[in-house]
C-alpha cells in the first residue's frame, strides 16, 4: 500500500506546491507575508463551484475561468487594499492582510453560507500500477503542478517580463533604478499568485470538499511549506510542498490521520529551530535566528 | 599585561575574507589604534571580537581568559570589554539621563520579581545609577543636558553619550568605532583629551579612526590595516613614517601628524 | 423584552472584559516586548481546558484526568500549567526574528488546538465539555448570572490593569521598551534580552491561564472550537485599535470592538439575512483592521512613555509628568511630553 500512499501524497503535495508557490512570489516581490492567501483558495474554490454547477462549464474550463478572475481579483485587492499602505513596512501589511483575510472570509460566509459543498465531478478511469490505483483525475492535478512548474520556469527565464520579476525579486531598489517597470512587475505576480491560489483552491475542493473554513485550514500549512522551502524561493518552495505532501500522507499510515497538521508543524518548527533559511538554502541563518 | 589578545583571526563573507589572519593586543591604561582605509576590516574585527559576528578561525583572550566562538555579545560586555557604535543611535525617545539609567541598571531594577513588587524595592537602586550618571555627565560636561531627547542633541554631544552608556558599566577595556567621524575639529581636542584621561585612569581603550593625525595624537601604539590583513604596526612614530602607511594616506589626502 | 436586551449587553460586557485582559497582556509581550505573539488562543486553551478538566464534576464523564479541585486550585493550576507550557514553547522561538517568531507562535496554537480535539480521552474531544461551574453561582440569589461575572469581571479588569501600570512604571518596563526599540545596543550593553523575552512571555503565559476560566464562565462550555485563530486575531485587533503600547489603549479597543461587533448579533434580521448576520463579527474585525492599519497604524508604533519611578534616591528632582495614552484613536499621535517641573 505504500504505493497508494505515495501516490495520494504527490496529488496533495501538488496542490500543496500550487498553493504556495504564489505566496513565495509575493512574499519575494512585495516584501510580505499575505495572510489572505489562505482565502484566495477558499475563493477560488466556491467560484469553481459557480462555474461548473451554476454555469455548467465543464470542469477545465471552470478551472481555466477561476484562474483568470482569481488573477484579476489578486490584482484589484493589491491595488486597492495593499498599496495605499505599502510604505508603512511590512508589519503593517501583514495585519492588513490579517484584516482582508478576515474580511474576505466574511463575505464567503455571507455570500455562500456556511454549508459544505461538493464538486460533482468524475475523476475518470482507474489505472492499476503495481497494488496501487491512480485514476485519470490525479494524474490530472499532478501533472498541472508540473506543468505550472515548467510553465513558470519558462516564464521567468525566456521572457522579458520574466527577468523583470526575478530582477525584482532580488533586489527591488536596483531593478527601480534600472528602469523596471515595478508596478507592472508587482500586478504581473500578484495575478500569478492569486491565480495559482484559486486553482489549488478548486482543486482541494474537488478531492475533498469546498466549505468557507478552507481558508484558514490550509494558510498554516502554506506558512510552514514556505518557511521549509525558504520563503521566497520558488523552486525550494515547491520541492518542499511536493516533500511536506508525501510526509503528510505517509505520516498517516503511522499516526492517526487528525495528526497530519500537527506533524506539517511539527515539521515546520523543527525547521525553524534547525535550519531556519530553509531545507534548501545554503544562506548563513543570522539574519533569521537573533545574534 | 595584555587585556585583550587576537591571534591569527579571520573571517569571510561568502568569498570576501574580511579580516585576514590579524593579530592583536590591547592594554590596559594604554591607547590601542586600529587604522587603515575603507573597508579594511576594521569595524569587523570588532564585531567578532565582541561577539556580534562568528568567527571562521582564530584565538581571542580577555584577561587570559579564552573566549570561545559561540559567546554571546552581552555576555563579551559583561566581562568587561565593550565597543561603541560608528553612529550611535541609542534610546532616542529617552533623554541622555534616562539613556544612562536604562544602561547603568542593573541588580534590582533588572529583576521582574522587584518591578512587580513596586518601587520600594527599586527605588534605590535607582537612585544609585542617576549618582553614578550625574557624575559620569558632569565629567563630560552634559550635566546641563540631562533632560534633553536624543534628537534634539548635537552629534559631538550623542558621540560623548555614547560613550557615556558604555562608561557608566566601568568596563576594562573600551572599544571605540569611529569616535571622532563626524565630529568638528574643535571638538576633536576636547575629545583627544577625554580619552588620554580616561587612559591614564587605567582604561584600555582600542580605537578604530581614519583620521591619522586625531589617532597619532592619542594612541600608544598603531596596527595598520588593508584588505583585513595587518600591514604594518608600530609606535605613532614609526607608522607615520611607515613607507606603506604613507603610501595609502597620502594616496588619500589624509594628513600626517 | 427589555431586560433580555440588558442581560445581552451585561455578557457582551464580560466578553469586552475578557478581550480588555488578553489585549493588555498582549500589549505587555507584544506592545512593550516586541514580542508578536500570534500563539494566544493555544495558551488560552491550555488554560481553560486544564481548568476545566480539573475542577469538573466528573460524574457522566469518563476522562482520564478529572481531580475535581476546588476553583482557586483550579485556577492558580492553569496560570502555572501555561506558564509551563509558554515556556516551552518560548525556548525555540524566542530567537526567532519577526515574522518566524509569529508563523511558530500561530503553528503551535493550531497544534495545541489539534491536541485537544484529538487527545479526547482527555479532553472529550470535539463535543467538549458542557454545563460548567461557575463561581459564586448560588450567592447571589435572585440576580442574574450574567451581574456576578460582570462583578468578577470588573475586578479582574482591574487587576490586571494595576499590574500592568506597576510594571510600566518600573525601570523594568521602560528597559524593557528601550531594548525592543534598540537590541543590538542592549546587547553591547551587556543586557541579557532573550532572558527578558523569556521572563515576559512567561509571565504572559500566567496570566492568559489565569484568565482563561472568565471565558469559560462566560460561554459556560468549551469546546475546541472557541480556541481557533479568531480569538487570537480578536484580541489583537482590539490592542491595534486601542493603540499598542497603551494600557488604557487595550480596554478601549477591547470595548469599540467587542462591543460593536457583538452588539450587532443582537439585532433581530430575517432568515435569508442569518448567513450575512452570522458573518458580521469577522467582516468586522478584517474591516476594523483595515481601516485601523491604513489611517491610524500609530498603533503599531508603540507610544512615547516617560516613567517616573515613584521613590529616586536622590530625592525627586526630575519629575517628569506621565502622559497616559488613552487610545489611539482620540487625539493624534503619541502624548506631549510636558517640560521639567
Amino acid at each position: 500500500m505504500l504505493l497508494q500512499v505515495i501516490i495520494f501524497g504527490l496529488v496533495q503535495g501538488s496542490i500543496l506546491a500550487l498553493a504556495t508557490v504564489g505566496f513565495a512570489m509575493t512574499r519575494q516581490t512585495e516584501g510580505f507575508l499575505n495572510i489572505a492567501h489562505g482565502q484566495y483558495l477558499a475563493i477560488g474554490a466556491f467560484l469553481g463551484l459557480v462555474y461548473f454547477d451554476n454555469l455548467g462549464a465543464n470542469v477545465f474550463v471552470a478551472g481555466l475561468l477561476v484562474v483568470l478572475s482569481m488573477g484579476v481579483i489578486g490584482v484589484a485587492i493589491a491595488r486597492i487594499v495593499f498599496d495605499p499602505v505599502r510604505k508603512r513596512g511590512a508589519l503593517v501589511l501583514l495585519f492588513t492582510s490579517i484584516g482582508l483575510a478576515y474580511a474576505l472570509y466574511g463575505a464567503i460566509i455571507a455570500i455562500f453560507g456556511t454549508d459544505v459543498k461538493l464538486f460533482s465531478v468524475s475523476f475518470g478511469k482507474s489505472f492499476a500500477i503495481g497494488s496501487a490505483s491512480i485514476t485519470v483525475g490525479e494524474i490530472i492535478i499532478i501533472a498541472l503542478a508540473l506543468l505550472t512548474v515548467a510553465g513558470l520556469w519558462l516564464f521567468l527565464t525566456f521572457t522579458r517580463l520574466g527577468m523583470w520579476v526575478r530582477a525584482v525579486a532580488s533586489n527591488p531598489e536596483l531593478a527601480r533604478v534600472r528602469g523596471i517597470r515595478v508596478q507592472i512587475v508587482s500586478s504581473t505576480v500578484w495575478f500569478i499568485a492569486a491565480g495559482l491560489a484559486g486553482l489549488a483552491g478548486m482543486l482541494l475542493a474537488i478531492i475533498g470538499s469546498a466549505s468557507p473554513e478552507l481558508g484558514w485550514a490550509n494558510i498554516l500549512v502554506i506558512l510552514a511549506v514556505a518557511v521549509m522551502g525558504g520563503v521566497g524561493r520558488i523552486y525550494a518552495v515547491i520541492a518542499a510542498g511536493l516533500l511536506l505532501g508525501l510526509v503528510m500522507s505517509l505520516s498517516a499510515e503511522v499516526i492517526p490521520i487528525a495528526y497530519q497538521t500537527v506533524v506539517a508543524f511539527g515539521v515546520l518548527v523543527l525547521v525553524l529551530v534547525v535550519r531556519p533559511e530553509g531545507l534548501f538554502a545554503v544562506k548563513r541563518r543570522r539574519e533569521i535566528a537573533a545574534a | 599585561m595584555a587585556l585583550l589578545e587576537v591571534e591569527n583571526l579571520v573571517k569571510s563573507f561568502g568569498g570576501l575574507r574580511a579580516v585576514d589572519d590579524v593579530s592583536l593586543s590591547a592594554e590596559a591604561g594604554k591607547v590601542t589604534a586600529l587604522i587603515g582605509p575603507n573597508g579594511a576590516g576594521k569595524t569587523t574585527v570588532f564585531n567578532v571580537v565582541t561577539g556580534f559576528d562568528l568567527r571562521d578561525s582564530g584565538a581571542i583572550r580577555f584577561d587570559d581568559e579564552p573566549i570561545p566562538p559561540k559567546r554571546k555579545p552581552w555576555q563579551v560586555a559583561r566581562l568587561g570589554m565593550v565597543r561603541t557604535f560608528q553612529t550611535p543611535v541609542g534610546f532616542p525617545k529617552l533623554t541622555v539621563l534616562e539613556n544612562l539609567e536604562v544602561s547603568g541598571s542593573e541588580g534590582s531594577t533588572e529583576s521582574l520579581r522587584e518591578a512587580l513588587a513596586g518601587p520600594r524595592a527599586w527605588g534605590d537602586e535607582v537612585g544609585k545609577v542617576d549618582r553614578r550618571a550625574e557624575e559620569l555627565l558632569r565629567e563630560l560636561g552634559l550635566w546641563e543636558r540631562c533632560d534633553v531627547v536624543l534628537e534634539d542633541l548635537s552629534v559631538g554631544e550623542n558621540k560623548l553619550l555614547e560613550f557615556a552608556r558604555q562608561l557608566i558599566n566601568d568596563p576594562r577595556l573600551l572599544m571605540l568605532d569611529e569616535p571622532a567621524s563626524g565630529v568638528d575639529p574643535a571638538a576633536i581636542g576636547r575629545l583627544s583629551s577625554l580619552i588620554r584621561r580616561l587612559r591614564d585612569q587605567g582604561l584600555g581603550l582600542l580605537v578604530i579612526d581614519h583620521n591619522l593625525s586625531f589617532i597619532l595624537g592619542i594612541a600608544d601604539y598603531v596596527y595598520v590595516l588593508a584588505e583585513g590583513a595587518v600591514i604594518a604596526e608600530g609606535t605613532p612614530d614609526e607608522i607615520a613614517r611607515h613607507p606603506r602607511v604613507l603610501e595609502i594616506y597620502l594616496g588619500k589626502g589624509e594628513v600626517a601628524a | 423584552m427589555s431586560s433580555g436586551w440588558i442581560l445581552y449587553a451585561v455578557g457582551v460586557l464580560n466578553l469586552v472584559g475578557f478581550y480588555a485582559i488578553v489585549a493588555m497582556v498582549l500589549n505587555l509581550e507584544a506592545g512593550w516586548g516586541g514580542m508578536w505573539d500570534l500563539g494566544l488562543a493555544g495558551l488560552l486553551g491550555v488554560g481553560g481546558y486544564f481548568y476545566v478538566l480539573s475542577t469538573v464534576d466528573s460524574s457522566g464523564l469518563d476522562l482520564n484526568f478529572t481531580p475535581g479541585w476546588p476553583m482557586l486550585l483550579g485556577i492558580l493550576g492553569s496560570g502555572i500549567v501555561t506558564a509551563f507550557v509558554a515556556f516551552l514553547i518560548g525556548i525555540p522561538t524566542l530567537r526567532l526574528r519577526g515574522e518566524y517568531f509569529l508563523i511558530t507562535t500561530f503553528a503551535f496554537a493550531e497544534m495545541i488546538r489539534q491536541l485537544i480535539i484529538n487527545e479526547s480521552d482527555f479532553t472529550n474531544g470535539t463535543l467538549g465539555i458542557t454545563s460548567i461551574d461557575r463561581p459564586f453561582a448560588t450567592t447571589f440569589g435572585g440576580i442574574k448570572y450574567e451581574w456576578v461575572l460582570l462583578g468578577i469581571t470588573v475586578l479582574s479588569v482591574l487587576a490586571i490593569y494595576l499590574l500592568m501600570r506597576r510594571l510600566g512604571h518600573a525601570p523594568y518596563g521602560r528597559n524593557m521598551r528601550s531594548f525592543r526599540d534598540n537590541e543590538t545596543l542592549a546587547l553591547a550593553l551587556g543586557k541579557n534580552v532573550t532572558r527578558r523575552r523569556i521572563q515576559i512571555f512567561v509571565l504572559a503565559g500566567f496570566l492568559l491561564g489565569i484568565v482563561a476560566p472568565l471565558y469559560v464562565w462566560h460561554i459556560r462550555a468549551i469546546v475546541p472550537s472557541m480556541y481557533g485563530p479568531d480569538i487570537t486575531f480578536t484580541a489583537w485587533t482590539a490592542l491595534v485599535v486601542g493603540g499598542i503600547g497603551s494600557i488604557g489603549g487595550s480596554i478601549l479597543g477591547a470595548l469599540l470592538l467587542v462591543g460593536f461587533t457583538q452588539g450587532l448579533l443582537f439585532i433581530p434580521v430575517s432568515a435569508e439575512y442569518t448567513n450575512v448576520l452570522s458573518a458580521m463579527p469577522q467582516l468586522l474585525l478584517g474591516i476594523a483592521l483595515i481601516l485601523i492599519m491604513r489611517w491610524r497604524p500609530d498603533g503599531l508604533i508603540p507610544e512615547r512613555f516617560s516613567f517616573t519611578p515613584g521613590n529616586r534616591g536622590s530625592g525627586g528632582r526630575f519629575l517628569r509628568s506621565r502622559a497616559a495614552a488613552i487610545g489611539g484613536l482620540l487625539g493624534r499621535g503619541s502624548p506631549e511630553q510636558s517640560g521639567r517641573s
